[in-house]
């Protein structure tokens, strides 16, 4: 993300352009110390493994941990999983409300927006006593308790995806494009493959990243199905370390910003040719 | 039997109709023009041959088949939009050969008539670039052979050139008429421009409002308009209200000043108000040849427009606009001055209200 400089001709206060600047830097300044600050402290304190020395200990023990990788890798693959189920239910229901039903849009809206409305554990409790007894017993062992904490993490990643295809669409027109690939003898399934998911690119890109954040780091859900996933792991470990939980959150954190890095990326990429489009 | 029939194909929204009982034959190898203003059904009925819209009622045959219901991915048209629509994520190669590849043909057989299409369009040097690498003309000219290299039965198109500046639309139109003729493909071409229309067409449909106004080749409408607003909407017109003074020898009035008609008017009364229309350039000055009308007019204003003098005339207490060829030695009457003005009597046309 580019900040844009103000040029003297937008400029619209009397004031002279420099003060302008300095009072922008000023507050740009102040917030990002609101977050710099606990994240350096977090920081510093991680690296306090070893007594009286500045070392990387905490990290080492982290991963030296028998339970921390299978517990990480569990969350890597449900993330997986879910963006993978989450593309492929949401893609064509975002691309057929937007050409087809246009009406059932505040629908899908609505719909997509009741992950935000129930908490957490309401929603968890709720699974466990629909899913627990026959005809719909899938809490019964622990992979398909896995399937079910995957479906219920589709859902909470709806908006997300949901939102970010919607905007994909509506950037590369997609009636002209669907009306173009017909009259050359396209089927549904070839425009899908061939002509929205390739230009989607970004935007489904951005929605799976905001997806595996999600997943990586859900805790109550995956906690009360009884799940080895990241989230129970963590706040297992701030119950009896010290230090390693410091460690785990700058780990966390330091793969939350390569996602959001690799985003960025793609997508700087992707609007030049966009931009470039429109302006002809 | 004509190749594509559009008969009594009428599209209705709940209560609006947008298209009102709409019939054409067109032959095969025909290019034809849907003219009028935005929202006069021209793009609608369109769609309906290319199948994105379904009639409310009527019937659309392609070569003796029944097109009415197919889908827009079984009816082999070819169809060019006025936003290009070329797929961003595929270059100039791909877009031209995607119908071909979607109808699992050899990559052999999509290659050569790629290349084909590539120089029939002139863009040899252009066929791995992306569309946002391309001018506007280039892209619609990729357009153009994407939708060709299907060999596709007939091609519409949707305001093409529309999005285009001047000199590119100018010349992108001949090339369009040049292409279709040269592969002998049945056309249709939506528009709003009616230079457009008049340069390129074989056959004009002149509409508005969902109703087909006119359908003739350029000239006719041009020349010989039958409705007030083919006369209006086809190059300029001068309008102007009339009364029947001698329907057996063809006179009218218009405020008084006598004109003879070219039109029959034996139909009419002695008394009926007409509407009469002459076009600008069928006027000139009687000191340079007299014809059969020579009435007097004022002067009131001088517009110099290049290779055309407009002069704004007033006939009894009708304006009317003068056209005459810009000639630089050409003495201009002044300002208030009254002239004689005289025009032929085919000239004088009485419409249809």
């Amino acid at each position: 993300m580019t900040t844009t400089p103000v040029s003297p001709a937008i400029a619209t206060n009397k004031r002279p352009v420099t003060t302008q600047r300095l009072g922008s830097w000023l507050i740009y300044l102040v917030v990002s110390l609101y977050f710099l600050i606990p994240l350096a402290a977090t920081f510093y304190w991680s690296l306090r493994g070893k007594k009286d020395v500045l070392s990387f200990e905490a990290y080492r023990k982290l991963f030296a941990d028998t339970s921390f990788l299978p517990a990480f890798s569990q969350s890597i693959i449900n993330a997986i999983a879910t963006i993978f189920l989450c593309l492929l239910i949401v893609v064509p229901t975002a691309y057929w409300v937007t050409l087809r039903l246009p009406k059932l849009r505040p629908v899908v809206e609505f719909i997509t927006l009741l992950p935000f409305v129930i908490p957490a554990v309401v929603l968890v409790f709720g699974i466990i006593r629909l899913y627990s007894a026959p005809p719909l017993l899938f809490t019964a062992t622990y992979n398909s308790s896995r399937v079910v904490l995957i479906c219920v993490y589709v859902c909470l990643s709806f908006p997300y995806m949901f939102r970010s295809v919607d905007n994909g669409l509506r950037a590369i027109d997609v009636r002209t494009l669907t009306e173009a690939a017909q009259s050359l003898g396209a089927n549904w399934v070839t425009i899908l493959f061939r002509v929205i998911f390739p230009n989607l690119r970004v935007a489904l890109l951005s929605g799976a990243l905001l997806t595996f954040a999600i997943v990586i780091g859900e805790l109550t859900i995956a906690l009360y199905m009884a799940q080895h996933t990241l989230g129970p792991y963590m706040s297992d470990l701030t119950r009896s370390k010290v230090y390693e939980p410091s460690a785990m959150a700058i780990v966390a954190f330091a793969i939350t910003w390569a996602a959001m890095g690799i985003i960025d990326f793609v997508g700087r990429g992707a609007s030049r040719q966009a931009q470039k489009t429109e302006a002809e | 039997m004509s190749y594509l029939s559009i008969s009594h194909v009428t599209k209705q929204y709940g209560d609006t109709v947008v298209v009102d009982d709409f019939n054409l034959d067109i032959e095969k190898g025909e290019f034809v023009s849907f003219l009028g203003p935005s929202g006069c059904g021209k793009t609608t009925t369109l769609r309906m041959v290319a199948g994105f819209e379904i009639p409310t009622a009527g019937k659309i045959l392609l070569d003796g088949a029944d097109i009415t219901d197919k889908a827009p991915n079984q009816r082999n048209v070819g169809m060019i939009f006025q936003a290009y629509a070329l797929f961003p994520n595929m270059t100039v190669a791909q877009n031209i050969g995607f119908g071909l590849s979607v109808r699992k043909e050899s990559k052999e057989m999509v290659a050569q008539r790629v290349d084909e299409m590539i120089s029939l369009v002139n863009l040899e040097k252009h066929a791995t670039k992306y569309p946002y690498q391309l001018s506007g003309g280039q892209q619609q000219r990729v357009s153009l052979a994407r939708a060709l290299a299907i060999h596709p039965q007939v091609l519409l198109l949707d305001e093409p050139l529309s999005a285009l500046d001047a000199k590119i639309r100018v010349s992108l139109r001949a090339e369009i008429r040049t292409i279709q003729k040269k592969l002998g493909i049945t056309a249709i071409f939506v528009t709003h421009d009616q230079e457009e229309a008049l340069s390129i067409s074989d056959r004009i449909v002149v509409m508005n409002s969902g109703l087909m106004e006119q359908v003739g080749t350029p000239f006719e409408i041009y020349n010989f308009p039958t409705t007030v607003f083919a006369a209006n909407f086809v190059g300029s017109l001068n309008n102007a209200s009339a009364e029947v003074v001698d329907p057996a020898n063809s006179l009218i009035s218009i405020d008084g000043v006598q004109f003879e008609s070219g039109i029959d008017l034996k139909e009419r009364r002695k008394g009926d108000k007409v509407r009469v229309a002459i076009r600008p350039e069928r006027l000139s000055f009687a000191s340079e040849q007299k014809k059969a009308n020579v009435v007097d007019a004022t002067i009131e204003n001088i517009t110099f427009l290049g290779s055309v003098v407009r002069i704004q005339l007033k006939i009894g207490n009708t304006k009317f606009n003068m056209d005459t060829f810009n000639n630089p030695f050409l003495e201009l009457p002044k300002i208030g001055a009254i002239e004689q003005v005289t025009c032929s009597r085919e000239a004088v046309l009485v419409l249809d209200e």
